[in-house]
């Protein structure tokens, strides 16, 4: 497809280049102009990325921002769009991960790949195994392993069941499996989600011996103490591309937060308060429990009164995708109520729910908002399959869903060709916009908005945000869950912090800050406000 | 224009597969030493007389409505992601309880037959329910429990055959349920061909063949026009997307398999109504198998189901003439199994080129709205979520990727 090359240049000022690469030492990895599209959207545009041999280089994003996307394509999972990969020096392109591995590079995920009833060797060796006579060679891998685990001090037991081993465990049978691959770049993502943390103490005495070896970490993360704790040079990526290169050690948590979040970008303030006394959404004690019985959302009680945006702030996957879904009737309640302008709601069906006047825009749209390979008519009726004007009776009302989809792109800009068009066909920001027009169009009294603008452009995402604000004005309640601080503390009359599940602090979005803010949601707020 | 150009595209799939078996036919008939040519004109001689003609009309369209109804009842259930391998069994069985049920009353002539047409669906719709049943409430798979069933179903169909409904004699080499009275026959279209002007044909063209054509409408209706049809038609394609909407998707499930189910009832019914009158050892098997391949090729529409039940049973009328012209006839199954298979790929890469070309038509519209998308990061599991939403053939369930 595309060939590596093209007009790879890189338009300048793209963000402020806090550190300069100050030595001129050998580059183990470089991206140059890393583009790469999916269908409608730019997932990765303009890349840049210089990791030195030997060093631990982090990368900082929002969750959404492109991360993973990158390795992705370092990894040879994709092919970029355009863009070069530079491997010391040399322009190398990728086919598959195999060429990645045969190269040097080798992937950590963050969610481990291991088999559960093999041993720590067997997996290790699990898809390059040794081999005389057509058998595998074990003494020969128990040497390579155990020379592994002793020069990088992985301390691993190659005979351990892997389902006997602990997270920290596996996470080192991880890397060993890459070393044994012979990666002398190591790719690790989000390698600390999953670790208590004196296990990130182990990892990152681990990440110093791979080092002092020679070996390259590129190290993905949004945690910013521990980013700067292990890494000797940071690169910030933000909605898709490189914003600029820090050194952990002169540049501050807030700096890199403020890299991070982009505070430049257009605010979403909203006017004076149109907070009314009606209550829309009402909350009590709601619990929701995973398969494990675990609480993926912990007690929460909430009120939503008409004309309020309530908003829902917390690092992702703290249980506020599972609060929307319960409050969608998409899961069900391990315990609580849940009251829409006073009825108890707790048992209805998801479609009760939205026939009740709950409009719903999903956290991610493509799953749960549209459906790709129907025209853009069948995706107004998705979600008002009982209401006109798509439907008579037992009937779809094609002619009226069309005039309806237009007067939706009309006054909602969606950039399309016409009603007929497929939905896989607009860019994010149309997408985004014919949902908020479609869920607009109901005239609900309730809204859950999650993540209202993640992927779609700035002009679209005023857009969307003077859309909010003016269904606000009108008395419309909105629930409203965000990554972006920004819209969270500019958009919400009220806003929540939730931690592990459950509602940790209430704060005021006219005077609390990002960083404030980000201190509440890591749940350790005085070591962030002081730094 | 937009419009035409679709259409096309939808064409392309079924046409390219179709020349690609033509070519793959004439390399076998090669192979094995005949002459790809002649075999063609075999198969397209349809008779010198006028009477000869008509007979061969009448032997295709006999077999296109069972073939069709097949199809129906297999893309129902692709239609929302489910693979209901059952037909064969869910027919089957319906076929052998609906000829008794036929053959143990006495009713007046359109009550009989509806009675027959009734147990027949209700048996296909309880068989195939229980597919449903078994994945919304235990999680099988109804591939799997489809399968299975198909063994149940023959095993059952055999022993009430042999045993409880044996109405032959025991002498006789074809094992029989008892005839159904005339009351339940479903009269011939011959007086209707006779009418046309065309030739008498020796065989007699099923009456069935109207109820198929109301059925297919039927159910393109439902699928097109109508909330149901919406429903199960988001189901397919993309069941996280449909129960977001509000789509109770365990309840589809089961409605779905019903459906698929009672139309798989009505598959044996032509035959049995027709001219059999009574379920043997000799009723046509294998049309519930065929019916995955004749949907496949059909797209799924119930249109191109039609066309695609034509060309299957244009191809198997063609088996006979062959073997005079000492041809082997399981050529006709070589290309049948070659359109099918080429009917997969080469429908991967049309709509591969939809695609691409609704992709043209949106960058088209919105340069700027494409353009500005360049800001824009997908959520972290966008980038493949979003690709793997429109995966493969039409009908894969959409269900095993998450």
């Amino acid at each position: 497809m595309a060939a590596p090359g093209g007009t790879g240049d890189r338009p300048s000022g793209a963000g402020p280049d806090i550190a300069v690469p100050a030595e001129d030492a050998p580059l183990a990895v470089e991206l140059r102009g890393i583009t790469k599209r999916f269908p409608g959207v730019v997932a990765n545009r303009d890349i840049e990325l210089r990791v030195r041999r030997g060093e631990v280089h982090a990368i900082v994003g929002e969750n959404g921002a492109g991360k993973s996307t990158l390795m992705k394509t370092l990894y040879g999972m994709h092919r970029p769009d355009e863009g070069e990969i530079l491997l010391d020096g040399r322009e190398v392109s990728f086919r598959s991960p195999a060429d990645a591995i045969a190269a040097g590079i080798g992937m950590v995920h963050q969610h481990f790949m291991l088999a559960d009833n093999f041993t720590v060797l067997e997996n290790i060796v699990l898809g390059s195994e040794p081999t005389r006579g057509g058998r595998l060679d074990r003494a020969e891998a128990r040497r390579r392993i155990v020379e592994i685990s002793d020069r990088y001090s992985l301390d691993l037991e190659p005979d351990d069941l892997v389902e006997d081993l602990g997270v920290g465990d596996r996470q080192r049978v991880e890397i060993a499996k890459v070393l044994y691959r012979g990666a002398r770049t190591l790719i690790l993502d989000e390698p600390t989600a999953v670790l208590v943390p004196q296990e990130v103490d182990e990892l990152f005495g681990n990440l110093a011996e791979l080092k002092r070896e020679g070996l390259t970490v590129i190290f993905i993360s949004h945690k910013l103490d521990e980013v700067r704790r292990v890494a000797d040079a940071i690169t910030v990526i933000r909605r898709g591309t490189t914003v600029g290169t820090a050194d952990p050690r002169t540049t501050t948590v807030k700096q890199l937060a403020e890299l991070m979040v982009g505070a430049e970008l257009p605010t979403p303030e909203t006017r004076s308060s149109t907070v009314r006394d009606a209550v829309v959404l009402e909350l009590e004690n709601v619990t929701v429990a995973a398969v494990t019985g675990r609480s993926l959302v912990d007690d929460v009680s909430l009120v939503v009164r008409e004309g309020e945006v309530v908003g829902i702030a917390g690092v992702e996957g703290n249980g506020q995708a599972e609060l929307v879904e319960a409050i969608m009737g998409l899961r069900p309640l391990a315990g609580g109520a849940m009251r829409l302008a006073g009825e108890d709601i707790t048992q209805w069906s998801t479609r009760a729910r939205r026939e009740a006047g709950v409009g719903f825009i999903p956290e991610d749209r493509h799953r749960q908002g549209m459906l790709l390979d129907a025209p853009l008519w069948e995706n107004r009726i998705l979600g008002h399959q009982t209401r006109p004007p798509a439907v008579k009776g037992w009937f779809i009302d094609r002619r009226g869903a069309r005039a309806d989809t237009e007067r939706i792109m009309r006054e909602y800009d969606v950039r399309a060709p016409g009603a007929d068009t497929l939905a896989v066909a607009l860019s994010g920001g149309n997408q985004q916009k014919l949902i908020v027009g479609r869920e607009m169009s109901a005239r609900p009294r309730l809204l859950i908005a999650a993540h209202p603008t993640r992927g779609v452009d700035v002009g679209a995402q005023a857009v969307i945000w003077e859309l909010l604000k003016d269904a606000r004005a009108e008395g419309l309640g909105i629930v409203l869950v965000s990554a972006d601080l920004d819209e969270l503390i500019g958009l919400s009359d009220t806003l929540h912090v939730m931690l592990r599940g459950g509602l940790v602090a209430t704060v005021d979005p006219s005077r609390v800050t990002p960083e404030e803010l980000g201190g509440y949601m890591t749940g350790a707020h005085s070591a962030a406000g002081a730094a | 224009m937009n419009r035409v150009r679709r259409t096309g595209l939808a064409l392309l799939g079924p046409v390219l597969s179709i020349v690609v078996a033509l070519v793959i036919f004439a390399i076998v008939i090669l192979l094995i030493g005949e002459d790809p040519l002649a075999a063609l004109q075999v198969m397209t001689d349809l008779g010198d007389r006028p009477s000869q003609q008509v007979q061969s009309i009448v032997v295709i369209l006999n077999r296109a409505v069972p073939l069709f109804l097949a199809g129906l009842a297999v893309s129902i259930a692709f239609r929302m992601g489910l693979f209901n391998i059952g037909v064969e069994g869910q027919y089957r069985l319906a076929t052998i309880l609906a000829a008794a049920a036929g053959a143990a009353v006495a009713l007046p002539a359109p009550l009989h037959v509806l009675l027959i047409v009734v147990v027949a669906m209700l048996v296909g719709a309880v068989w195939a329910g229980i597919v449903g049943v078994l994945k919304v409430t235990r999680g099988v798979s109804e591939v799997i429990s489809s399968i299975m069933l198909n063994f149940v179903a023959l095993g059952t169909a055999s022993f009430l055959l042999t045993g409880p409904l044996r109405g032959s004699g025991p002498g006789e080499s074809i094992v029989t349920t008892k005839i159904i009275p005339e009351s339940g026959w479903f009269p011939s279209l011959n007086g209707l061909l006779t009418g046309l002007g065309l030739a008498e044909p020796r065989s007699e063209l099923f009456g069935f063949l109207l109820v198929a054509v109301v059925v297919g409408v039927g159910i393109a209706v439902l699928l097109k026009r109508t909330r149901f049809g919406f429903d199960l038609r988001a189901t397919g394609l993309s069941p996280s997307a449909a129960t977001a909407s509000g789509v109770d998707a365990r309840g589809m499930v089961i409605k779905t398999m019903l459906l698929s189910g009672a139309i798989a009832g009505l598959i044996g019914l032509p035959e049995l109504l027709g001219n059999a009158h009574r379920f043997s050892t000799e009723f046509t098997a294998g049309l519930g198998f065929l019916g995955i391949a004749v949907s496949l090729l059909g797209r799924n529409s119930p249109v191109g189901i039609a066309l695609a039940a034509l060309l299957f049973a244009f191809l198997d009328r063609a088996a006979l003439p062959l073997q005079f012209a000492d041809i082997p006839s399981s050529v006709v199954t070589i290309i049948q199994g070659t359109i099918v298979l080429a009917v997969v790929i080469a429908n991967e890469i049309a709509r591969r080129l939809a695609l691409r070309s609704a992709e043209r038509a949106g960058a088209a519209a919105g340069p700027s709205g494409g353009e500005g998308g360049g800001s824009s990061p997908p959520p972290d599991t966008g980038p493949d979520g979003g690709q793997r939403i429109y995966t493969g053939v039409p009908g894969e369930p959409q269900g095993v990727e998450s």
